[in-house]
This record gives C-alpha cells, sequence and structure tokens, in this order.
C-alpha cells in the first residue's frame, strides 16, 4: 500500500495553504475510505443513510481542518474527526455504533472503491420511472444480477428485459439531467 | 446532493485560520484578570502579603490553585483537539488534588476535634465561595467561545477541564486578599469552589462544545 499518511498530509498542507486542487483531491481520497469505515460499521442502518453519514464527516472535515496541526500526521486526526462523527451520526439516527479508538489503518487496507452510484439519487430517480423497471434496473445495473435471472424472476424474456432495462435508462438519463440543481435541500440541520 | 458536488462545494471555500492556543490562553488570562484585577483593587491585597507568601503553608494556598489553573489551561487547549487524548495529561491536577488532600488531612489529625468545626468554617466561607466562582465565570465564557472553533471528542471533559483551570485561576487570585490560612478552611471551600467551576464548565461544555 502507498503511503497515504504523508501524501494526504501533504495535501492537506497545501489545502490549508489556500491550494483548493489539492484539497479537492484529498477529500475525494478520503471519500471511499469514509464509505468503507461506514459501511462496514452502519449494517443496522439502511444503505441510503449511509452516503449521508459520509457527507456529515466531510463537512466536519472541511469545518474543523484548522484543528490540525501541520506538522503532526493526518491519519490520527483524520480518524479521530471520523470517529466523532460517525458515532454521533448514528446515535443520532437511533442506531448503536462502536468504532475502536484507534484502527484508522484497519479500514485504510481494507477499502472498497467508490460507490459508482449515489443511493439516494438513484431511488429518488427510480421513482419517476414505472415499478417493473424500476426494479429491472435496480437488479440489473444496481445489484449486479444477471438479465436472465431477473427476466425470471419476473416472468419476461431475457430479450423484453434488456429492452425495457434500456428504455428506463434512457428515461433516467432524461430524469437526471432534468435534476440537476437539488441545491442545498438536504437538510442537514435535522 | 451528491458527494462530489459537496466537496467541489468545499472546496471552493476560503481556508480558515489555524487555532491558536497562545491567543486563547491570552484572551481567557485577560477575561479573569479584569474581574480579579477589580476585586483587589476594591478589596485590597492581604495587608502581610510579602510574609505570607514565604509561609509555605500560606504560600500553598495560591500555589495549589495556581498549578491546577495552569496546568489545566495547558490540557483544555489540547483537549481541542480531536485526536488528544486525556491520559497523563491528567496528572499534575491528580497530584494538585493528592496535596491539597494531603495538607487538608495533615491538620485534620492535628486539630482537636471541638476545634475542627470552626477551623473548617472559617468566617469568609461565603464571601470566599461566591467571589471564587463568580470571577471563573469571565474566563470560561471567554474560554468555552475560543473551544467553539476547536474539536474537543468529549465536550463535557474539556469543559471541566476549563472549569477547573479558571476556578484554580480565580482562586489562586483570590488567595492574594484572603487571609484564612489554614488548610481546613481554604481546601475546603477552594476546593469546592474550583469544583463547582468545573461542573459549570462540564454542564456549558456538554452543551456548547459539540459539534
Amino acid at each position: 500500500m502507498r503511503d497515504s499518511e504523508s501524501e494526504w498530509s501533504v495535501l492537506m498542507r497545501a489545502a490549508i495553504g489556500g491550494d483548493g486542487r489539492a484539497y479537492a483531491r484529498l477529500l475525494t481520497e478520503i471519500t471511499p475510505v469514509l464509505r468503507g469505515i461506514v459501511r462496514s460499521r452502519g449494517r443496522t442502518l439502511p444503505p441510503d443513510r449511509h452516503e449521508d453519514i459520509v457527507q456529515d464527516v466531510l463537512l466536519a472535515i472541511h469545518e474543523k481542518r484548522h484543528t490540525w496541526r501541520p506538522d503532526s500526521p493526518l491519519k490520527p486526526w483524520l480518524y479521530a474527526v471520523t470517529r466523532h462523527k460517525v458515532v454521533d451520526a448514528f446515535r443520532r439516527r437511533g442506531a448503536s455504533v462502536h468504532l475502536p479508538i484507534e484502527d484508522f489503518t484497519e479500514f485504510l487496507e481494507s477499502e472498497p472503491g467508490p460507490d459508482p452510484l449515489a443511493r439516494r439519487d438513484t431511488d429518488r430517480l427510480l421513482a419517476g420511472i414505472d415499478d417493473r423497471s424500476a426494479a429491472i434496473v435496480r437488479a440489473v445495473a444496481i445489484e449486479g444480477e444477471e438479465t436472465g435471472a431477473v427476466g425470471a424472476r419476473l416472468s419476461m424474456t431475457e430479450g423484453a428485459v434488456r429492452v425495457a432495462l434500456h428504455r428506463a435508462m434512457k428515461k433516467l438519463a432524461r430524469l437526471g439531467a432534468g435534476s440537476g440543481g437539488d441545491g442545498p435541500g438536504r437538510g442537514r440541520d435535522e | 446532493m451528491r458527494t462530489e458536488d459537496l466537496i467541489s462545494r468545499l472546496v471552493a471555500e476560503p481556508p480558515r485560520p489555524p487555532l491558536r492556543a497562545a491567543a486563547m490562553a491570552l484572551a481567557m488570562l485577560v477575561a479573569l484578570a479584569l474581574p480579579l484585577g477589580w476585586f483587589l483593587g476594591s478589596m485590597g491585597m492581604r495587608p502581610d502579603l510579602e510574609a505570607a507568601l514565604l509561609a509555605p503553608v500560606t504560600a500553598a494556598k495560591s500555589l495549589l490553585p495556581f498549578v491546577l489553573g495552569a496546568t489545566s489551561v495547558a490540557l483544555a487547549l489540547h483537549l481541542a483537539r480531536p485526536e488528544a487524548r486525556v491520559g497523563r495529561r491528567l496528572v499534575p491536577a491528580a497530584l494538585v488534588g493528592l496535596a491539597a488532600l494531603g495538607l487538608w488531612l495533615g491538620f485534620w489529625v492535628q486539630t482537636p476535634t471541638q476545634a475542627l468545626g470552626a477551623a473548617i468554617r472559617g468566617s469568609t466561607q461565603v464571601k470566599c465561595l461566591t467571589t471564587i466562582t463568580l470571577m471563573s465565570l469571565p474566563p470560561l465564557a471567554v474560554g468555552l467561545l475560543m473551544l467553539r472553533r476547536g474539536a474537543s471528542s468529549a465536550p463535557a471533559l474539556s469543559g471541566a477541564v476549563l472549569g477547573l483551570a479558571c476556578g484554580g485561576m480565580a482562586a489562586a487570585g483570590y488567595a492574594l486578599h484572603c487571609t484564612e490560612d489554614n488548610p481546613l478552611f481554604y481546601v475546603t471551600w477552594y476546593g469546592a469552589a474550583i469544583l463547582a467551576a468545573g461542573g459549570i464548565g462540564a454542564l456549558l461544555g456538554w452543551r456548547l462544545l459539540r459539534w
């Protein structure tokens, strides 16, 4: 594994100095790690909440970044912020979570890649098409099921599933293009 | 909102000035110096101050709370960082507590039973309690405001340590005025006032230092 500690520290130092590109890279590299932590700990919560928590943590990292001392390692700081916000987020959502005090590294090593589709946005988009098409998109495009298996489940031919999927994806693309400006309506101060 | 969008929004914001422990300590010191200066100015220092500070037991009346205050300020500022742990940094405060307790017990065994009540009560305990507690509030308020910029992983603990710091400093200053030199008195009432400040700090910290 590459040395993300020194790399991230360098990025954060640059970010604090006003380098937006370094900051964007840092946050983008951190995000999958945060997802991994939230996902591995958050089995008691519905998965569509996970991305919310990831965003909570990112926001906290952002708002408290001046509390990191640039001459100290970044990861312990990063992990402390993450732990604090994840525990807090789960508590506020009525679920409990256990995060060990100091094993950021463990999470780092075992990290899966970023989620290809943000689950919540997908759900909202899928609500805009008919149920059967939504079920097909969910099964094939998100869960990765075989079209044949989906067809058998929905008593459709495999070809019909493919056609329906194709149409649904086109429709979703249109819906997605039209719903770009959802703005700050995420209701974060509950 | 998609996470990528959140990130690009965050990145567009300007960076923030770092947390400066020295500036925070200085602001708290000023917030303590004002009420303390006013109190000592209007009520006066004890007339025999120099002689009193040369007597170890009397000097301890200022010294112990001062050490508690100074080490607790440092600890409270340290705890403003999310990755901070308390651990051994509580040792100085614990040692001060032990020393005070030892002093109190030492005088307790030396004092005849019938004189204990009067020695503990003294004659100024109400003034002592209220003055120390009240004088600790301005620096506590300033300290809490400044710590809100921090990111304590244990808000109540941070508040409590800050309260102890302010109580200790206020007591050390008050001791320059107070002429009750029996540890049975000052450990009891100074201690109670400092602990009260710590309790207020814990409550306020729990409310105000969450993030």
